[in-house]
């Protein structure tokens, strides 16, 4: 067993010829959402199935994901902290907003606040970037996995009231919740059209790829914002 | 200009650089309840670029950053459970709404159980409901009510048996569970005015504190509420008559719950479908105030008694009915169907 890091904080664990994504468990022992523990050379891994995070996706599909050690991150649509969870494994040194608008799945959410010191949860609604500006400060990441129809828009408001000005935004794109009978990647090129023209920041897209097979009709977007 | 932080009200410059300050004090639970509701008159958020944290810092409010994370994590905490736990306000008021129709199930059966039981010890009372239920438990057997008592000629002269010892005791004891349950069912009542008043000032301003908890109870709170068109308002809890109407083409039900106001019951037979109509359009407005300012509005009332008085002065006398009959004979039906034809549809 072997574990290689393929980006800060994200490792690629070699195990019996198959290849799985990880991160270094930031409460050794505790399992989040039933992930399976691997302990390698003392240190605990907690495996990252990219069928069920976007972002674990886009990291098999070499994203070039920003986050770092040391990074702040808003993470947008925490539902109950799947990702979440993995996103403060990596930023050992730094700090998650996470925000989520359902008072179900943020029951759960906060039970994973409990126990991890660098996640600050937040219930409010994305499309408000208002309602948590005298909370939220500058972030180097925006990610953003919410499901809904202004998706583009979301991102837009909020990467201009938190976002540095060289910081990136992660952006999942479900064409599904934008138009449920259009194609998909008609869907998603209009999606990119308005994250680089239509709103008050304009994005350059950096990298773009669906992430199939693990998410269908999903598109995986990293963007920095557009300075004149 | 003023900003609102999660940790105090700051000043900035035109060049965005902290002036003065005002700090909250350091304790979670006020720092959460403060998180909350930040919403102050003239406070702005603050403006892009602008850092939070080295503001909290410079200002002496935490000492480093690790204290920073530490006590805004804990205070996003303690405020995101106390948002989840205390749910919605209009939560409570469904659950209040629904013990009252379960009292009233249960207390409607009890006390035709006691007028029953009673009735063999004192056929002529001529009491039910809960002034019988009051009744005998303050009294129990005829033998004890007092000479000035309403009921004492019938009470002496009754053809009923004796009420004694261990049935007395049971009977009265059976009354007595009843008052409680009345006594509860005022307490809720109670309740669901006060929780109203503070939830939904605007509706209960318009549709009464009762009928209004009962329209947000049948919708599913007060949010689902805002979203039904006033059409719908209008016969929320007219389902039977709904379903009537779909199956058997009767005439569509004009009003629901809000039948009720005594501004629709006591108005003319002929003037209540137009009220009803104007009622439910001023509810639909009012509970939309309710959800997003949740301050009280007169006007809307104003509005609404201004609209009544006009439907008053251009419908002063019932409709004549004669052409809508023509074909049938041109006679005015029974009085039922009055009810059903009147007003517009
Ligand atoms: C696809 S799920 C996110 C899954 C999560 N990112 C993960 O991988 O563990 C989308 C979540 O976004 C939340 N959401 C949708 N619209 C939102 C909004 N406007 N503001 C905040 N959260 C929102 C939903 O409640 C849901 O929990």
């Amino acid at each position: 067993m072997a574990a290689k890091e393929v980006s800060a904080g994200i490792f690629e664990i070699t195990e019996r010829g198959g290849k799985q994504l990880a991160t270094i468990n930031l409460v050794p022992s505790a399992s989040v959402y039933g992930e399976k523990l691997i302990e390698i050379e003392g240190c605990e891994y907690r495996i990252w199935n990219p069928k069920r995070s976007k972002l674990a996706a886009m990291v098999i599909k070499k994203f070039n994901v920003p986050i770092k050690r040391d990074s702040k991150v808003l993470y947008l649509g925490a539902a109950s902290g799947t990702t979440v969870s993995h996103v403060s494994d990596i930023v050992s040194d730094g700090i998650v907003y996470a925000v989520e608008f359902s008072q179900r799945t943020m029951r759960d959410l906060i039970g994973l606040c409990d126990v991890r010191s660098n996640i600050v949860p937040i219930l409010a609604d994305a499309n408000r970037p208002q309602s948590y500006a005298h909370i939220v400060e500058e972030v180097d990441v925006i990610f953003q996995d919410v499901a809904q129809p202004n998706q583009s828009e979301i991102a837009a408001v909020n990467a201009k009231q938190f976002l540095k000005r060289d910081g990136h935004l992660l952006l999942s794109i479900k064409a599904r919740s934008i138009d449920t009978v259009a194609n998909p990647k008609k869907v998603f090129k209009e999606e990119v059209r308005k994250l680089e023209n239509d709103f008050d920041v304009k994005f350059e897209v950096a990298d773009s790829q669906e992430l199939m097979p693990f998410h269908e009709d999903h598109l995986g977007v990293m963007a920095r914002v557009r300075h004149v | 200009m003023k900003i609102i932080t999660w940790f105090g009200t700051l000043t900035l410059d035109s060049d965005g650089k902290v002036v003065e300050w005002d700090l909250f004090p350091k304790d979670t639970d006020v720092l959460a309840e403060r998180l909350i509701q930040p919403k102050e008159a003239d406070m702005n958020i603050p403006p892009t670029g602008f850092d939070i944290r080295a503001a909290a810092i410079e200002c002496g409010f935490v000492a480093s950053n690790d204290e920073y994370d530490k006590l805004l994590r804990d205070v996003s905490i303690r405020a995101a459970k106390q948002q989840i736990s205390s749910g919605t306000p209009d939560m409570g008021i469904i659950q209040a709404v629904e013990a009252l129709d379960d009292i009233d199930e249960t207390a409607n059966t009890l006390s035709e159980r006691l007028a029953e039981w009673y009735g063999m010890y004192f056929p002529e009372v001529g009491l039910s409901s809960e002034p019988l239920v009051r009744f005998v438990a303050k009294y129990g057997s005829r033998s004890n009510i007092p000479t000035d008592d309403r009921l004492y000629e019938k009470a002496t002269s009754s053809m009923g048996a004796e009420l004694t010892g261990l049935d007395e005791e049971l009977v009265k004891g059976f009354a007595e569970n009843i008052c409680t349950l009345y006594d509860s069912r005022s307490r809720i009542e109670e309740y669901l005015v006060k929780s109203m008043e503070t939830t939904a000032p605007n509706l209960v301003n318009i549709a009464g504190a009762l009928i209004g908890a009962r329209l947000v109870s049948m919708a599913g709170g007060l949010e689902k509420l805002a979203r039904f068109p006033s059409s719908t308002i209008q016969v929320i809890g007219a389902n039977r008559a709904l379903f009537k109407h779909l199956r058997a083409r009767a005439p569509s039900p004009k009003h629901g719950i809000i039948f009720n106001n005594p501004i629709i019951k006591n108005a003319p037979w002929w003037q209540r479908g137009k009220i009803a109509r104007a009622l439910a359009a001023k509810i639909s407005l009012a509970v939309r105030m309710d959800v997003y300012s949740g301050e009280l509005n007169e006007s809307i009332k104003t509005e609404l008694d201004a609209k009544i008085e006009s439907i008053k002065a251009a419908n002063p006398k019932p409709p004549k009915r004669e052409n809508k009959n023509k074909n049938k004979g041109g006679k005015v039906k029974g009085k039922g169907q009055k009810q059903n034809t009147g007003g517009r549809r």
